[in-house]
């Protein structure tokens, strides 16, 4: 079920006044809301909420367990019994085939065949931020950082919970649980930021992402020797505006929709193509990845304490694991590396303060922005070799035409102005939201769904990170 | 277009009946949206797998397109849709 759907309109338009009727008896609510998620969940296909099922009871009762044992090795193992348990289902279904697959082209040469088999199974849905949200809770009730809950239908909701359940924010479960033992306070809804929210993340999926992919991206990354290098260059750019509107616009409706239900869900993009380094640019890109990543990958190797050459290495491997974790392929290692090189060299030559003028700050940005359009041509291309078509296509200076239509080039302006527009604006506009009549309050919704109906493309492609 | 950007920190400033309000806004756009384009929702419900419930609710559904019809309330989507593709030198799906 995707959210800019009447499936998921119908779903919400039921789910929302239960939820709220349920709110005295907390309890029934978090039940209820996981049902929901499991319905939610079950569209895609129903058998996979077993490993749904199987993964939150499990973390539970490990949790539990770590909760109860005295500091020790025993302590200590069951912690790598529930971190490996986590991370080999995540492998199993996610990375089998990509490993057999390497193994075999690397032995190969070597004239050594092996037998390994392939599994060829569909790969869960959202199995990578359901096993985040998993290793989140039991990390943390291990570091002692939080207690572990005694009520299932907690880890349940904080699992499953439809609105992250597929494509983040990822939640901290001491965040998530602290708002699952007691009820919702009305005053949780913040109606205006979450109606904002909603209505700019179907903007941004309907028409900007949509459009930027099915009537240019798609088809200059399907054959990119057969465009220009301009093509290729606007191909890129649009490329990167389109991830941002499509990822963002998924966070952003789970945002507004949970806080309609009475949660809150953190921050997840601030303008990131404004950064003026990447390691701005990875304060501001998938804000709860790469705090995740930091917390639990980056610190737990040992972050800068080692020494310039480990603190190097520690970035290299968290970098590259982020990268494997979008997908089973080198093409997404390559990209992980890219950045993580990036962060190395920054910190070797101490680029990563602000620009101390206003020529430096401009070159920083152009320098960051192209380092991180060149690195989502590895992202967004079939396969390697494919990449690098693009990239030696797109800088052999092979013709100046295009074949951007007036409405792609206008749809590439309206999601380059989501970095630029001040953030006061949208402040300004909730303020006026908010303090407008009943009638009001209903026209802008209905004005906007309205407009983006009339100008919305046929199908609605399912999101980007849908695949992670 | 609104962004995470402007999320936080969530402003305190609750109305007086936030969860009322919140539900009129819901239901209130949604009936908007299913008086001014009754064929998005007669669509959706007859790709869905045919049952007594899908088939008095379709039964409902073309009740409210007639009467969007006769009312001239539908033709503001199709001429306007018309208009954009159009404009936009596309052919509508």
């Amino acid at each position: 079920m995707l959210f800019p759907t009447i499936s998921f309109a119908v779903f919400f338009a039921v789910v929302f006044p239960i939820t709220w009727l349920l709110n005295s008896h907390n309890t029934w609510k978090k039940w209820f809301l996981v049902a929901a998620s499991y319905y939610f969940y079950a569209f895609w296909r129903i058998e996979f909420t077993i490993l749904l099922l199987a993964s939150s009871v499990g973390n539970f009762y490990l949790a539990l367990l770590l909760g109860r044992l005295p500091d020790g090795r025993l302590r200590r193992a069951v912690l790598w019994f529930a971190v490996g348990a986590n991370l080999a289902v995540l492998g199993y279904f996610k990375y089998w085939d990509f490993f057999a697959a390497s193994l075999l082209d690397a032995l190969g040469p070597f004239g050594i065949v092996t037998n390994i088999p392939f599994i060829e199974v569909a790969l869960p849905i959202a199995i990578s931020f359901l096993t985040f949200h998993a290793l989140s809770y039991v990390i943390d009730v291990y570091d002692r950082t939080l207690k572990p809950t005694t009520s299932l239908v907690d880890i349940l909701l904080y699992i499953s919970f439809f609105p992250h359940l597929i494509a983040g924010p990822i939640v901290r479960a001491s965040k998530f649980l602290a708002q699952t033992t007691r009820r919702s306070l009305a005053a949780d809804i913040k109606l205006a930021p979450s109606v904002f929210l909603i209505l700019g993340g179907l903007f941004k999926k309907v028409i900007i992402a949509s459009y930027l992919s099915t009537d240019f991206v798609d088809g200059v990354f399907r054959a990119p020797a057969d465009y220009s290098s301009v093509d290729l260059l606007l191909g890129m750019y649009a490329y990167a505006i389109q991830i941002y509107c499509d990822f963002s616009a998924y966070t952003d409706i789970a945002i507004g929709v949970a806080n309609l239900l009475g949660y809150q869900f953190p921050q997840n993009f601030n303008q990131p193509y404004r950064a003026l380094s990447v390691q701005d640019f990875w304060r501001r890109w998938h804000i709860t990845l790469s705090s995740w990543l930091r917390d639990y990958l980056y610190i737990r190797l040992g972050g800068n304490r080692g020494g310039r050459l480990a603190t190097w290495r520690n970035i290299m491997i968290t970098m590259g694991l982020g990268g494997l974790w979008h997908g089973a392929s080198w093409n997404f290692v390559m990209w992980g590396g890219l950045h993580g090189a990036a962060l190395v060299v920054e910190r070797a030559f101490g680029l990563t303060g602000a620009p101390r003028s206003r020529v430096r700050s401009v070159l920083a940005w152009i320098v960051t922005f192209h380092f991180v359009c060149i690195t989502w041509v590895f992202f967004r291309s079939p396969s390697f070799d494919a990449s690098l078509v693009y990239l030696t296509t797109l800088f052999s200076g092979a013709g100046w035409s295009t074949t951007m239509t007036p409405l792609v080039a206008c749809v590439l302006a309206l999601g380059a102005l989501t970095q630029i527009v001040p953030s006061g604006w949208f402040e300004r506009l909730e303020t006026r939201y908010e303090t407008g009549s009943l009638a009001f309050k209903v026209a802008i919704p209905f004005a906007v769904i309205f407009v983006i109906s009339v100008a919305a493309p046929g199908g609605i492609a399912p999101f980007i990170y849908f695949q992670f | 277009m609104a962004s995470t950007d402007q999320v936080q920190p969530m402003r305190q400033r609750g109305g007086a009946h936030p969860v009322r309000t919140a539900t009129v806004v819901i239901y209130a756009t949604l009936l908007l949206l299913i008086l001014t384009i009754p064929r998005s929702l007669t669509n959706w419900l007859r790709d869905m797998e045919e049952n007594p419930i899908q088939q008095v609710l379709l039964h409902a559904a073309d009740a409210v397109q007639a009467a969007s019809h006769r009312a001239g309330v539908d033709a503001v989507y199709i001429r306007a849709r018309s208009a954009f593709f159009k404009f936009a030198g596309k052919e509508d799906e």
